[in-house]
Formats: C-alpha cells, structure tokens, sequence
C-alpha cells in the first residue's frame, strides 16, 4: 500500500477529527465560497483567511507535513492558471491574488480530506441528495486510486529491477510507458468492476 | 422431478476478435452439488463462469443456453439469476469497490430492497461466517491479500445466493488462509462451482470435475477419477496430484 499518505489521518483524535463530517463539509465549503467573494480590494483579508486555516491546522492533530506534501502535489495546477491569468488585464497582481484564493480553497479542502474519513463525506452527500450516479463516481474514484498508485508502483519497480544504465531519456520513455500501460489496464479493470457490481444486482 | 440448479446446454461464446473462447459446452449441476472446473490458462474457465451469472455474452440478445434453478439466463430474467448466483472474482481488487468494508459487504443486500436494520444484520452474519468481525470499518487498500478476498466471499454470502461459483478462489493466499477458506466452504451446503488450479482444492472439495481446454468440455466425471488419469492430465496442461498418493481409498472424497 505504497498511496497510504494520499488517505485520511488514521488514527487522529482530535476534535476536529471528531467533528461530524455534515458539520465539516458545509463550513468547508462555506469557507471556500467566502475566499472567492473577497473583492480585490480587500484582499489582505485573505491572510484572516490563511490564519484561520493555520490555527485550526494546529489544533486538528493532522502532520503539518503531510498537509504541505498534499497541497504541493495540488499546487502546479494552480501555478499554470496564475501564469495564464498574469497575461490577463489584471497584471501580475490580478495573478497572485488568483493564486493565493486557490491556495486556500486548496488548503480548505486538504484539511477537511485530512480530518474527515471519506465514506463519511460521501454519508453527507448522500444525505443531501446529491444524485447518486455521482457519489457512486467519487466512491469509486477514491476506491481505485490507491489501487493505481499501487499498480504503478508495482510496473516501475519492475521496471527498476531491469534498468542497468539509467539514463534521463530512458527515465522518461518508462515513465511514458507506465501511464500508457496503466490507462490499458485501467480499461480492463473497470469493465471487470462493472461485472462485479453487475454480479452483486448493480443495474 | 428436483429441479437442476444449473443447466447449460451447447453454449458457444467468441471473442469480439473473433477467437472461440466457448465451443458447444453443455453439462448439468444438481442443487447441493460441488463442481470443480479445471484446465490450463486460457481454456475459457473465467469466461464459462461470467456466463454462468449472466455477465457474458454483453451483446444481446441471451439465447438462454444456460439456465439457472429451471430459468432461462435472458435479460428479463437477469436480477432473479445475479440473486441466486454469487460470483466471486479472481483479482479481490476487482471486486471490493466500495471505500469501507462494511459498505462493500452491503452492497449486494442493498440491492434486494431489505431494511438498512436487515442489511447490518446480513452484512454481520457475513463477516462472522468469514472471521471478519471488528473490520467493519477497515479500509479495503488496509487489508492484507487473504483479508480483501475473505471480505469478497463475505460480500458474495450476504446476498444469501443458492449457488456459488468461484474464480480461483485459493490464488494469491499463504497456507493458513487457503486452509481456512477450504473450511469455510466445505461448511456451506449449497450448490458450488469453482475453477481453479488448486487440483487439491478440488480433490478435497469437489466430487465431479469438468476438464476444459481451448474452450470445449473435454472431460466431466469424478475428480478423484480425473485426476487420477495422468495421460490426460498432462495433455491439457495439468498434472496428477500428489495427494492422490497418500489418500485413504475409503476416505470422505474418495467416491462419489
């Protein structure tokens, strides 16, 4: 199980880990809703923001670094955005500000993942109504995804185990050829998983 | 006359490349009986057992070549089949698709309209028959090997189905848990089909054997009898037991 750190913090028993996930989600997301409506002029008040952020990161019991490690891996998302934004009338500034919004509705939605077990996420849309082709989706997203990054690393130790004279182009030919097997076995997994759910009465 | 809790009657299935996975396999299985399906790689095990629940052929319409419990295997009849028949897959990741392992455990008694208080009652009875009790909550990337497939038959048993069939049941389990799955099937007394390797799963627990090979059933008889015969054995990629050396002639699967 080499994609354990993507997961929840097992084991947190904080208070904000004990929290209920229908209390978490609608204060995260009314959180976010709030960092997109600061107007521009007032955006100082996104390091109100920020603090907030870091003072309940502090007391939630969750690795700091494994908050870090999950926003940087979430981060050249929003790098390449900004760069596209600086070009944009609002200048460098208008860019930073994009930047710095996304950062923390990142961060938001990080520590909410951090502290709150996904199937009790997916309780809460459930209950919310939210149409069940998608919540079924999302289980099934987080379900594979640690499945994948298994995989993965499964092929490119193999790999590894085979590579005598590491060269950087040979690096990146593997590379290249670990996504293009793993979207063809990816393939053939979700029509077994279809079976499966099939096989169980899923229509 | 007791109705036959799988008929399947030359049944034919081609690859969309056009390759013959299935050529005119026909055989009966009697409600409790337990039938093993043997055969080297790509002898069209899998592909008969997908059958088996309907799963194959995708492209309709179902001609109704095999039948479950006396009806037709036709699109009409598909939830009633996937009720009585519980598939457990080869590769548990296939099959475990759900984040929690109670989740997973309950979603095949969600599909049946039961109450979510008769749903945690099967999904209990489920994890108690597999030795599971207090994973409720585990997560399915947390399990060890033996674990993910013991929650997979866990899955398939709440649905309470009369007949399992079985993909290789033993693959991918150290001694310990191949030992503690033979217990828990041979408890089980209902019908069961399992295609395997494990030609010592199948001496112990399987009284009849269909042999396929490049897709056709080109033995069906007592296991022990099978087995036994070594010329055949070799000449569709399998071998002759060890067990069978050492096995008392009056023993518990000795006949049948």
């Amino acid at each position: 199980m080499y994609a354990g750190w993507t997961d929840h913090h097992r084991g947190c028993d904080s208070w904000l880990c004990r929290l209920p996930a229908g209390v978490k989600l609608p204060v995260a997301i009314g959180l976010v809703l709030a960092m997109v409506a600061v107007p521009a002029r007032w955006a100082v008040g996104l390091w109100g923001f920020a603090g907030l952020l870091a003072l309940l990161l502090a007391i939630s019991g969750v690795s700091v670094r494994l908050v870090v490690r999950k926003l940087l891996l979430l981060e050249p998302m929003v790098l390449v955005i900004a760069v596209a934004a600086a070009f944009q009338p609002a200048g460098w500034r208008g860019a930073l500000l994009l930047a710095s919004r996304s950062t923390l509705c990142l961060a938001t939605m990080v520590l909410l993942a951090s502290t709150t077990p996904f199937m009790d996420i997916l309780r809460v849309l459930r209950r919310w109504r939210v149409p069940p082709l998608l919540v079924t989706t999302l289980m099934l997203m987080h379900r594979y995804l640690f499945v994948l990054a298994d995989q993965a690393h499964r092929m490119r130790r193999a790999r590894q185990g085979r590579t005598f004279t590491p060269r950087r182009a040979l690096v990146w030919r593997h590379r290249a050829g670990i996504i293009a097997h793993l979207f063809v076995r990816t393939s053939d997994r979700a029509q077994r998983i279809y079976w499966a759910m099939s096989a169980r009465g899923w229509r | 006359m007791a109705v036959n809790a799988l008929e399947v009657a030359n049944l034919s299935f081609h690859y969309p490349d056009g390759s013959a996975a299935l050529q005119a396999v026909s055989f009966v299985v009697a409600a409790g009986e337990s039938v093993a399906v043997l055969g080297p790689n790509g002898a069209g095990k899998s592909t008969l057992l997908l059958h088996l629940n309907g799963l194959l052929p995708e492209s309709r319409p179902h001609d109704g070549a095999v039948r479950v419990g006396g009806q037709p295997v036709v699109r009409a009849n598909l939830p009633e089949v996937r009720r009585q028949v519980g598939l457990l897959f080869q590769d548990p990741d296939d099959q475990l698709f759900c984040p929690t392992v109670f989740e997973d455990v309950a979603f095949g008694p969600r599909q049946l309209a039961l109450t979510e208080e008769q749903v945690r009652q099967r999904v209990e009875e489920a994890l108690t028959r597999v030795g599971l009790v207090g994973f409720e909550s585990r997560l399915p990337h947390h399990l060890s090997q033996g674990e993910k497939r013991r929650v997979c038959l866990a899955g398939v048993l709440a649905c309470q189905s009369s007949i399992l069939v079985l993909d290789e049941p033993t693959s991918g389990l150290d001694p310990r848990g191949r030992r503690e799955l033979k217990a828990l099937l041979r408890q089980l007394p209902i019908t069961k089909i399992i295609a395997t390797h494990d030609l010592e799963l199948a001496a112990e627990l399987c009284p009849r054997t269909l042999l396929l090979d490049g897709g056709r059933l080109v033995a069906d008889g007592p296991t022990l009898q099978l087995l036994a015969d070594e010329p055949l054995m070799h000449k569709h990629g399998l071998e002759r037991p060890h067990l069978l050396d050492h096995l008392h002639p009056h023993g518990p699967v000795a006949g049948r």
